[in-house]
């Protein structure tokens, strides 16, 4: 079928046009510049420590490692288990200190307390202390995201 | 008279359009007068901001490796470095000062009245520009104090909905603070921001020359004539006592309570006991402070960043919604008003206990 009348004008057509083609053209500016702002980073899969240089920990004491960016921590127990945490706080993203005459971590920056394993009890943090996986390998002390343990576990 | 060289100018500038429009302005003359002298305040500490931060610009290094031990240099080694790092930090902390008064009378007398809401629009760009001056700043020293302070910062974003984790990633290069953040942030600091608040300082001040000086609310409403003094000589000449005085005072507080540098950060250290942020965000941290984990089935910092983000919002279009000041809303609004300001100062006093 043949309408009689065009339903947009010419004029209309062609800015139409035009606009579309700005705003693709803008988007492909844009896209490479917001691209530029974002550098990668990922998170590690997993850290591999020597473990020798967390042997000599004593029972309820803990020790620092580099979880890519941020702070981990190693936390012995008084079985003399291992624990790892994420050592940032999960209100605001300060990093956290143990304190181990009262089994408890502190964050000071708004007074967040967490008990020895890493519950939040007090103050503004929300969440637990982000937990990660330790294990041991002849000399490595090996040291992985909860998440995909998970998935080894199926 | 005019010499050869100004005419010379004047047919190819045309600036006697402006200075014709100087000598006729005028300021008017009441018992609100005194809040006319802010502004030009506000524009001297930031002349002074933009002096002594090329200065330091000189010696400063935006990396890691550097930040801290150059800022040091300045403190010890750079002739006079120690004053011009001082006078920069207090004279950021009167320009906030006098921006927080300049606005609040602006709010209590009510100048934001038609015609002049685009002027306070433009005023909150102008004091969220001078915040984010204030916070990229702050962490320049790359001290324990201003790490914690950064990092609590550029992760409250986290918390708005789709936009938030790439608002924080955006502002921190990266998931992390790092010394990509640090970089990252001397570039707000030194070429982002002045961009913006050259722009929209000259907004403000256009406007504010078109639409002439604005009267407070209850000086509007009497019939008598207005007292009113020529802009040039007379208020520039009052103004410039102002300055003197100020100066005396920022650089007396300049040169007997230079800031301190503390030693450089450790991004895998615990946030140090007692951290602060500068005194301008104290209240905004006290509220972080004591909202609890959990409210109803909303993070605590969640709402805490909702309740901010609409605050801001509602305080950006405060003139729209202030349209009847003489009726009972503008009454209702003034009475807010009283309550932000003692709510902030009862937070901030709070904090420092
Ligand atoms: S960041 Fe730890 S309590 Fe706020």
């Amino acid at each position: 079928m043949k309408l009689k009348h065009s339903l947009f004008s010419r004029r209309q057509f062609l800015n139409g046009l035009l606009g579309g083609w700005l705003a693709a053209l803008l988007a492909s500016f844009l896209y490479p510049v917001i691209k530029f702002v974002f550098p990668p980073t990922r998170e590690p899969d997993q850290v591999i420590l020597p473990f020798a240089d967390f042997r000599q920990m004593g029972p309820n004491s803990v020790k620092t490692f580099l979880w890519g960016a941020k702070p981990g921590i190693l936390k012995k127990k008084d079985d003399g288990s291992l624990l790892a945490f994420v050592g940032v706080c999960t209100h605001l993203d300060c990093n956290v200190s143990y304190l181990a005459d009262q089994r408890k971590f502190f964050c000071a920056c708004h007074d967040g307390w967490y008990d020895e394993n890493g519950q939040n009890i007090g103050g503004p943090p929300p969440k637990p202390l982000r937990r990660l996986v330790v294990s041991i390998e002849e000399e490595d002390l090996i040291i992985k995201r909860e998440g995909e343990e998970r998935v080894e576990d199926l | 008279m005019k010499t050869g060289i100004q005419s010379w100018l004047d047919e190819r500038f045309g600036l006697s359009n402006i200075t014709k429009f100087l000598k006729e302005k005028t300021v008017p003359q009441h018992k609100h007068s005194i809040w006319y002298y802010t502004g030009s305040a506000i524009l001297l500490f930031f002349t002074i901001q933009v002096i002594t931060g090329f200065m330091l610009v000189f010696y400063y290094k935006p990396t890691l490796e550097g930040a801290n031990a150059s800022v040091a240099r300045i403190m010890t080694e750079v002739p006079l470095g120690w004053i011009i790092r001082s006078v920069h930090s207090w004279a950021a902390s009167f320009l906030i000062a006098f921006v927080f008064i300049h606005l609040l009378s602006t709010w209590l007398t009510k100048s934001y009245r038609k015609p002049r809401e685009l002027t306070w629009m433009s005023g909150v760009f102008l004091l969220a520009a001078s915040l984010a001056f204030g916070f990229t700043g702050y962490l320049l020293p790359w001290d324990d104090l201003s790490l914690s302070a950064t990092k609590v910062g550029t992760d409250l974003p986290r918390s708005i909905p789709l936009v938030g984790a790439w608002v924080t990633k955006l502002l921190r290069g990266g998931e992390d603070v790092t010394g990509d953040t640090l970089t990252r942030f001397f570039g707000f600091h030194v070429s982002i921001l002045p961009v913006f608040i050259f722009i929209l300082l000259g907004v403000h001040i256009y406007l504010i020359q078109k639409h002439g000086m604005g009267l407070p609310l209850v000086a509007e409403g009497k019939k008598e004539k207005m007292r009113e003094i020529p802009f040039w000589p007379n208020f520039v000449f009052r103004e410039m006592v102002v300055w003197l005085l100020l100066l005396g005072i920022l650089f007396s507080l300049a040169i007997f309570f230079p800031p301190s540098l503390d030693k450089a950060a450790d991004l895998m250290a615990a946030a140090p006991e007692g951290i602060k942020p500068e005194w301008y965000f104290l209240f905004l941290f006290q509220t972080l402070k004591i909202f609890p984990a959990k409210i109803l089935f909303l993070n605590g910092d969640t709402l805490a960043v909702f309740l901010m983000l609409l605050a801001g919002i509602l305080f950006f279009f405060l003139p729209v919604m202030d349209n009847k000041p003489t009726e009972k809303k503008g009454r209702i609004i003034t009475i807010i008003a009283l309550v932000v300001i003692a709510y902030a100062v009862v937070m901030t006093v709070w904090s420092l206990l």
